[in-house]
This record gives C-alpha cells, structure tokens and sequence, in this order.
C-alpha cells in the first residue's frame, strides 16, 4: 500500500512512540499533584509546552492544549465571541474554510451572531481587501486558515493582520494543515489566535493545541479545574501532550528539508499525471501552496468511484476533505472556486508525506493511469 | 440445473460486491460469500441527503452506515459508501410521487431493487472490477444448460423475497448472486450469533428507507415535489357525496382507517378517480373482489409468452397466496389476466408477479381500467 493521504492524518514518527510511551511507563502522575509524581508529569507537559511554542515563535504561557484541531478552532471562534464585551457579534471568515471553522460560525449565527463568508478567486486565494471590506464595528473576529486542507492554497493571513492593524478586531487562522509543513511565526503573521493539531505533523491523535497571544480575552468553552488557564479545564492527556510535543519539536527539525523533497515529489507526481492522462487539472495550481498537496480533477470520472479503485489497487488518496465522507456532496471548496458540481465530484487529493519516496510516486502515478484506464477514461 | 453457490472452484479471488444495509442477512451474505472463495467487497448506498436522515434511523441514514462499517471490519472486508442520492430520487422517489398523484399506489421497494440495486450498484460493480453483486435476499438462482438464469422463492416461505426481485432481467440475472435463498432466518439468525456479528440481535430493518418520521411516505413525497394535494369528494358507488378527502394521494385500494366517514358502518376504499380527484368507497368488502386486471410494463423473466391464453399463478401483492390465472398477452408488454377465483382489494400500481410453482416468470404493474 502507498500512502498519500497525509493531509488527512500521519503515521507518528518513531520519535515520538518512544516519547509517549516512556511517559505511558513511567509518569503516570497527575500533573496538578504536589508529590513528585505529579512533579514529573508536570515536567513533561511544561516542556511540550515549550517545544510546540518553539515550532511556531510562540512564548510556552500562549499554548493551551486541547483535545484536537477541532477544539482549538470551536474554543478559538465560540471563546473569542462569548468573551467579548457586550452587544451583538461579527464574525468574518472565508468559503474555503474546514467544517470545524465554518460549522461553529453557523452556530454563531444561529445565536445573535451575524457572519461573513469571503469569496475567493480560482486558486482558492482571499483577497486580504475584502477582509477590510466586510470589517464593521462590530466585527469581533476574523478567522482565516492558513493552508487550505483540500487544494493546499495559502492564505495572505499576514496581508490581512496589516489591514486590520489598530482594530480591537481578533485575528484567528486554523493552521491546522500549515504547521510543520512551512515555516511559522505568530509574530510575523501577527495573528491573535491560531489552532494545530497534534497528527497532522506525525504526532498522536485527540491532541491540539490553540496558541492565545498573550492579553487575549477569550472565555472557556467547558468549565471545571485551573488547567490549560481554565481555557482547557480536566486532567492533561499527559501522553498524548508530551507526543504532540516531540512532534513539534522533530517538525521544526525537518521542516526545510521536508518541504523541499515533498515539493519536488508533488511536482514530478503532477508531471507525470499530466503527460499520462487526457482530461486532468490541476487545482489551484497557479496559487501558492503547501509543498505537500495537490488536488487533480479527472474529467469525465466520479472521484469516489476513482478512489475506491485506487484503494483497491493498493493507493490511499482521499476526495477532499476527509471529515465528510459521508456525505459525498461536491466539495465547498472546489465550488467556492468556480468549479461546476461534476468538476467538482472529479478531484482527487493526493497528499504526500515524509514516508513517501521517488519509487512510490512512480507507482502512484502508475496506478492511477490503470485506474483510470479501467474505468474508462483518457488517457 | 446448477446451484450458484456450486461454483466453488471458480470462486477462488473472484472480486463479489455485496450490497450492505447494517442489517443482519446481507452481513451474512459477506460471511458466506468469503467462505466461498470470493473476494468480497461491501457497499452501502447513501439513498437520501444526510441532512434530511441525520435524525432518523432509517437504512439510508448514517446509523446504518456506521453498522455496516463495524460489520465490514468484524468480517475484515473492504467497505465503501456510495452516494446514490440523485437516481435514488429521480429514478425511485419521484416515479412513486407521481403514481400517487395519479391515485395509484406505488412499489417503491421493487424500483429500487429494478433500477438501483440491480442498475446503479450493478454497474458500479463492474467499474470496481467485480464480477458479481450479492445482496441478502431471500431467493434463490439457478440457471440451465443453456445458461438461461430462472429466479426462484427463496427456501424459507416466511422470508422469501422473489415478489421485490421480479422486475430484474435475464441479462442482470447473470451478474447477481443471492447467497441467502436456500437458508432460513432461523439459520442466518444462528450464523450472525456465530460469527459474533454486531447486529446479531438486531430487528428487521424492512421499508425502512421509506420511513418518514411523524408522516406517511405519501405525504413527504409530496412536500418533497411540491406540488399541492388533489383534495375532492369520498362518494359511493352512485356517486352520492359521504364526505371530503384532503388529498387522493392519502388514499389506497382496500383501505378501512382514516376515510372520516360519519357513519355507523365501516367502509373501505375501492377505488380512487384520479380525474375527478373522487375516492370511491363501499361498504361492501365483497365490492372489494376484483376478477380480473391489466398487467403493464412487464418484465418477462422466462417464457411460457402467453400468446395463447395460459395458466399460470400470479401474486398481487407481497404477502398474498398467489391465485391461479390465465393468463393472456395484449402487447409485448401488457397481459390481461383472469383469475380463478376473486380477489381482494386489487391495487392499480401495485406490482402483480407471475409464477409458475417456485419460478418467477415476470412482474407487470396492475392497471384496472375504471
């Protein structure tokens, strides 16, 4: 089998099995007892705290774990809009966003709160004026993602912080699918708020992380102990932390080298695709995006019929996002980008990752022209 | 005449779909076909929009989904979910909306057999590589030295499927396989229990796909269309007005509860005028017998072509004792058939199945001129 849905999730890194499971042997503690058991358990999680504020230029009291990508968006959006002042809210976010942003956003709205959805052009990019130009009074927080998850384009999440810079308006961007991928710093993006997750980047599942800039005001979601700055009440998930921890701490490692090599492969992947096979596009090919991404629409072919065959055939891929499999609609992102419905059915998003070699995309690519070839289309 | 389920040599890594509900026969149908050699592949059809099943139960929704997964990986095969959304409606939900508004009564269970099972799934099959599609019915496949395939009742009379699999053709005959037809429920109950399947124990999942919570089936396909209710008169057999109806499409042949009738004596539907938007009702259950029909749209699975006038046994609705008829053809695709003996409450868009002993001979659709 040939894994290229990493943008979904990533095996864990060696590094950090051996990480989590020495704390799984050996510090059992509760990090909030006095004894020394919980002084070692507490020692683990300071120093994840340190290591994942390191991967993004964060200071270690900016961290908040949390139980995954998705907590950190909803505690990001719901906390940053239930801690505000008073009055009714603004929202702003864009089309292209995943369910975790746009879903707590039409909760918002199901509230007292209104939202705005941002279009975006043909390679899924924002134009960061049109975040100024939905801005009102009232707007408490703008979220845009950093790293699109199904066609990998990035956001000007940097151009739209300089626009809204003197407003008391929140900045927040899910960069879920950007870290450990391309190189971030929170200072230089000047963003308030910005969500991670810990197996996106060869680390365990259920673990995230939300950095909070220092004097943030933001309420908490679930309420009990002072953990996470009673942002993230409940015992810390001590293994998982200290995995998501190494694995920030090997991303910033690798990082140059990673997105260089993965680069290098997505480009030939897409190469060969396209002098293999009649009736392909590249999505979003003209924007800048993650070095590990690339979304291809197979004209003439449903997507999840194509996938499934791959999968047979012995290549993990994903149409679009993975989190709505059931429903199978077109994706929102590919609609949002002008792609028509049956396009839009056609993507395919090959996703590459630190276990893919030269030798696996040459078979990828093999596979996908019998593929296709099986079910009829050009080639 | 051989068994498809002989073929045990062949079997060996022959690629089989087996069509997926959660429920517990097609979960054995994987069971059984992995023990036969084959490499097998579950599906399940998505038939409506998550939105419109996320709060029901029903065998399109993600409840069964998540069930089938759980079976699939118990059983350690292969599973997919398929959207079959759009032919579900156009080429099962909305036919059946416009058989009410015709004051008919729709077999939605037959067309999705006929044209989703056995076309969309079937075709999709052979995109995936597979050389058969299996579902849990309860029938049974044989086929001769001519390698002409005859559909026959399944073993166990209480469970035998054949009535909603009669609309499907010699050429798709072919390509299906019903590993369930010489099995009784008791059996497949017993072999789920084995092979400690996590829906052993689950209740019949039967027409759940059409259930519409806190409303009938009629009456969300018609909030589906749009279109408004043909509302008009119940009047006796002399025309004479007993009072309003709010929609014929609430209404079937044979019907006793919920006409709204002030009387003292019970009466039933016998028959609905679609273009006086009229139902006709009696309180008579003898007005109910009807001698003969029209049978429209037939599916000839195998002969005898009644060119002649022919006897052979037909079944009005599911769960009927099929009554001998002779039987006597009209066009390529339409028969009269004249029973022995009356029947009750025949019921125009109802499907009527020709049988000759445990075969399947053809399925037309029950045409009474008024």
């Amino acid at each position: 089998m040939i894994y290229l849905d990493h943008n979904a999730t990533t095996p864990i890194a060696p590094d950090v099995r051996t990480e989590m499971v020495s704390c799984l042997d050996c510090a059992f503690g509760n990090p909030s007892s006095i004894h020394a058991f919980g002084q070692e358990a507490r020692c683990i999680v300071d120093r994840a705290r340190e290591r994942v504020a390191r991967l993004i230029a964060a200071q270690p009291e900016e961290i908040v774990f949390t139980g995954g990508g998705t907590e950190a968006n909803n505690l990001a959006i719901l906390g940053a809009v239930t801690g505000r002042e008073s009055g009714r809210a603004h929202v702003i976010t864009t089309a292209v966003e995943h369910q975790a942003v746009l879903n707590p956003c039409r909760h918002l709205e199901a509230t007292d709160c209104q939202a705005t959805y941002l279009a975006v052009d043909a390679d899924g990019c924002v134009a960061p004026e049109s975040a100024l130009e939905a801005a009102r009074e009232d707007t408490t927080l703008v979220s845009i993602m950093l790293a699109n998850n199904e066609v990998g384009t990035l956001q000007p999440v940097q151009k739209v912080t300089e626009l809204l810079k003197g407003r008391t308006t929140l900045v927040h961007t899910d960069a879920v699918q950007a870290v450990g991928k391309i190189p971030i710093d929170v200072n230089a993006l000047g963003v308030d708020l910005l969500s991670l997750s810990g197996h996106k980047l060869y680390g365990p599942k259920g673990v995230g992380a939300l950095y909070v800039r220092a004097g943030t005001e933001l309420a908490p979601l679930t309420f009990g102990g002072h953990q996470e700055h009673g942002l993230r009440p409940g015992t810390e998930n001590v293994p998982a932390i200290a995995g998501l921890g190494k694995a920030c701490e090997l991303a910033g490692e690798r990082l140059a080298d990673d997105a260089a090599r993965l680069g290098s492969l997505r480009d030939s992947l897409e190469q060969h695709v396209l002098a293999q096979l009649d009736g392909v596009t590249i999505n979003a090919a003209d924007a800048e995006r993650l070095p590990n991404t690339t979304s291809i629409s197979f004209q003439g072919l449903t997507a999840d019929m194509l996938a499934i065959n791959l999968d047979l055939l012995g290549l993990a891929v994903s149409t679009g996002s993975a989190c709505s499999v059931a429903d199978q609609e077109p994706s929102h992102v590919l609609l949002a980008m002008g792609s028509s419905r049956t396009e839009a059915l056609s993507a395919i998003r090959f996703s590459l990752g630190r276990g893919n070699t030269s030798e696996d995309i040459m078979a990828a690519v093999d596979r996908v022209c019998q593929a296709v070839g099986c079910m009829g289309g050009r080639r | 005449m051989t068994d498809t389920l002989s073929s045990r040599s062949r079997a060996t890594g022959e690629r089989v779909v087996v069509a997926m509900s959660g429920g517990v026969d097609s979960s054995v149908a994987v069971s059984l076909l992995q023990q036969e050699g084959y490499e097998v592949i579950g599906i399940t059809l998505q038939l409506q929009a998550c939105e419109s099943v996320a709060t029901s139960r029903s065998c399109c929704g993600v409840d069964s989904i998540s069930r089938a997964q759980a079976v699939a990986g118990r059983l350690g095969i292969r599973h997919y979910v398929l959207n079959a959304v759009d032919e579900f409606n156009d080429r099962v939900l909305e036919p059946s909306w416009r058989e009410y508004a015709n004051g008919r009564t729709p077999s939605p269970c037959l067309l999705c057999n006929e044209r989703i099972k056995f076309g969309t799934l079937l075709s999709r099959t052979r995109e995936l590589g597979g050389t058969r599609l299996a579902t849990g019915h309860y029938a049974r496949i044989t086929t001769d030295e001519h390698g002409t395939g005859s559909l026959l009742r399944g073993v166990d009379p209480g469970k035998d499927q054949s009535y909603f699999l009669a609309g499907i053709t010699q050429e798709q005959l072919r390509s299906v396989l019903f590993p369930l037809g010489g099995l009784h429920k008791r059996d497949v109950r017993e072999l789920a229990q084995r092979l400690r399947l996590p829906n052993a124990d689950a209740h019949e999942s039967q027409d759940a796909c059409l259930m519409a919570p806190g409303q009938s089936f009629a009456e969300m396909l018609r909030q589906r269309f749009g279109d408004a209710p043909k509302a008009g008169p119940i009047v006796d057999g002399k025309g004479t007005v007993l009072g309003h109806h709010n929609g014929i499409h609430h209404y079937t042949v044979g019907q006793r509860r919920g006409l709204g009738i002030q009387s003292p004596r019970p009466h039933w539907v016998k028959a609905i005028s679609r273009t006086e938007s009229a139902v006709v009702a009696t309180d008579s259950q003898l007005d109910l017998d009807g001698n003969e029909f029209i049978a429209t749209g037939m599916n000839w699975l195998r002969g005898p072509t009644f060119e002649e006038a022919g006897i052979c046994r037909v079944q009005v609705r599911y769960r009927h004792t099929p009554e001998t008829a002779t039987v006597k053809r009209l066009s390529p695709d339409a028969v009269h058939v004249a029973l022995a003996h009356p029947v009750r409450a025949i019921t125009p868009g109802q499907a009527a199945v020709f049988y000759d002993g445990e075969r399947v001979l053809g399925r037309g659709w029950i045409d009474v001129s008024e």
